[in-house]
């Protein structure tokens, strides 16, 4: 099984995918610290001072924190579902659609030990992507826009119901949890992702598959008409992950729904193997 | 098959966690509302009608429904939103049997009044100018061995955020330059959209101004109707009733939500409070 890893691990270091996933990262923190930084000195300029008397859009409430916080909750939405989809869809059918898929099998490992292998391997890009993207927004946050305390209000972003603070060090502190809960809500793409490449022998079907159902589910749970059907859909329980920066953390709640994805993911994972296992592998 | 039974166990691990952690349903939540010997019982209600209708204003015959809810919750003040006017408030007096006196706002740019009623038959009504718009406040003592309480009735813009900000801010100012002399409720509806779920961006000016104008409020004043849920429909919580942050005790807070009718779009909210 080590070996297996470490040969996955060669092959993922070796994907010009993975360096890729890094560099959109940087060029979309870019984006972000760019608009950030120009909407920061806009409403703490005259014009928002003239217009309303009271704000909480002070230069104390725009610091590195806060832009980490939004960057972070901007890319999650979309940007790092697409890189997890990316790694975890090409595993299986990257290597039938290169052809070195019968090959592996021929092998004396189990396909489940291949599965879980890659898999694995995966769960490592994903969190090593998380752990990279809010590093380097905490760097550029704290050089280009400065350090203070995290300050949370109701309505964006939706964290908080009454305004609330979360202390500089503490907040730290919550971007760690985040590295985790994040991953964990990740690896429901990536397990479905997987599912997706042993069906099918094109990554670029799985990869787009498991985009597309990702996207579905999270654009109908924001339309009113399917309210009803929200609490069904797996994107509706990976929202768990930005619990952590609550003030006072829900850990009732985050402990629940980390275990709903938990389920999604170790169930679609055996479904994989169970699909894998029974494949007729032609290519 | 290792893998394949570790994964089942991991599985079945993690449906046990979710049902254990499984977060308690709104029904199984004890109520904590403290009982309250003497307490103030303010009422909040926007009787205006949904945009379906060529009048959203209050219509008459409405009225008898309104007045039986307020007799039956017995409401030592009432802030209402979107009378027609005078005429309007006389009605509704009479169906309360005379037990309350009330006001309705001066007329501002629009077409619709708030208005306040009260039990005490000494209370004084004062009007309140907050930018092009009129919110009306009614001073009164519920008992003789009480502090002054002023409640206000307001209404704040239904399309326009940035307009529900600039009058929030003026009403607030206008409310804490008379929070050393007087317990100071403010009640109405303030159309505040804050659920970032309902909106198809991420962030928008729109919500941003919502949430500077109840940030500010909650400066100064505590959201007494936080716990009771939504106000009216399309799971809205755009109703309010906020009180001193000092306020020692809170009793039944509740949004009545069998009391509208006809096309009435809101319910109303109920908040006890101990003096």
């Amino acid at each position: 099984m080590l070996t297996l890893l470490k040969l996955e691990l060669e092959k993922l270091l070796r994907a010009k995918s993975f360096y890729l996933s890094f560099l959109v990262l940087i060029a979309f923190v870019a984006l972000m610290l760019w608009g950030f930084y120009s909407y920061a000195a806009r409403k703490t300029g005259g014009q928002a001072v003239e217009q309303f008397k009271y704000t909480y859009e002070s230069k104390q409430y725009f610091n590195g924190l806060t832009f980490t916080l939004y960057s972070l909750l901007f890319s999650f939405t979309l940007l790092l579902p697409i890189f997890v989809s990316m790694t975890a869809g090409s595993q299986i059918a990257g290597e039938a659609r290169a052809g070195t898929l019968r090959m592996i099998c021929t092998r004396p490992i189990s396909r489940a030990s291949l599965i879980l292998s890659k898999f694995l391997v995966t769960a490592l890009h994903a969190a090593l992507l998380l752990t990279f993207f809010i590093g380097l927004n905490l760097i550029v946050g704290l050089i280009f826009v400065g350090w203070g305390n995290l300050e949370l209000y109701p309505g964006p972003l939706n964290l908080v119901d009454v305004p609330g603070k979360i202390m500089r060090d503490e907040a730290l502190m919550r971007f760690g949890y985040a590295v985790v809960s994040g991953t964990w809500a990740l690896l429901v793409i990536a397990a479905l992702a997987f599912l997706f490449s042993v069906v099918f022998d094109s990554p670029a079907q799985a990869i787009v598959m498991t985009i597309a159902a990702y996207l579905t589910l999270y654009i109908v749970g924001r339309v009113e008409f399917f309210e009803h059907l929200r609490p069904y859909f797996f994107t509706t329980d990976m929202d768990f992950w930005r619990d952590v920066f609550k003030p006072d953390i829900p850990w009732q709640s985050l402990w629940h729904y980390a275990c709903i994805c938990g389920a999604y993911t170790a169930g679609l994972l055996l479904t994989t193997v169970v699909v894998f296992e029974r494949k007729d592998i032609v290519t | 098959m290792w893998v394949k039974l570790a994964l089942l166990l991991l599985f079945c691990l993690m449906i046990l966690g979710a049902v254990h952690f499984a977060p308690p349903a709104e029904s199984e939540i004890a109520p904590t509302s403290a009982r309250l010997v003497h307490p103030l019982r303010l009422l909040t209600w926007n009787i205006g009608y949904a945009e379906l209708e060529d009048d959203t204003r209050a219509h008459d015959k409405d009225l008898p429904a309104v007045a039986e809810v307020i007799l039956h919750q017995d409401a030592d003040a009432v802030a209402l939103q979107e009378m027609t006017g005078n005429a309007q408030l006389n009605v509704l007096l009479g169906l309360l049997h005379e037990k309350y006196r009330g006001a309705v706002a001066q007329q501002g740019r629009g077409d619709r009044f708030e208005a306040v009623l009260v039990k005490d038959t000494s209370a004084k009504f004062m009007p309140v100018p907050v930018g092009a718009r009129y919110a009306l406040g009614a001073s009164f003592k519920p008992r003789d061995d009480t502090s002054e309480v002023l409640l206000l009735s307001a209404h704040a813009d239904a399309f326009n955020a940035a307009q529900r900000r600039t009058y929030t801010e003026a009403l607030i100012d206008w409310a804490q330059a008379r929070a050393q002399t007087s317990q100071v409720f403010i009640a109405g509806d303030f159309n505040f959209e804050l659920k970032a779920t309902n909106e198809s961006n991420l962030y928008t000016d729109n919500l941003k101004h919502d949430s500077e104008s109840y940030s500010q409020i909650l400066r100064h004043f505590r959201d007494l109707g936080r716990g009771a849920g939504d106000t009216a429909i399309n799971d809205r919580r755009i109703d309010y009733i906020f009180g001193p942050p000092s306020l020692g005790h809170i009793g039944r807070v509740a949004v009545l939500r069998d009391a509208a009718v006809g096309r009435m779009d809101h319910w109303p909210l109920l908040v006890e409070v101990g003096l």
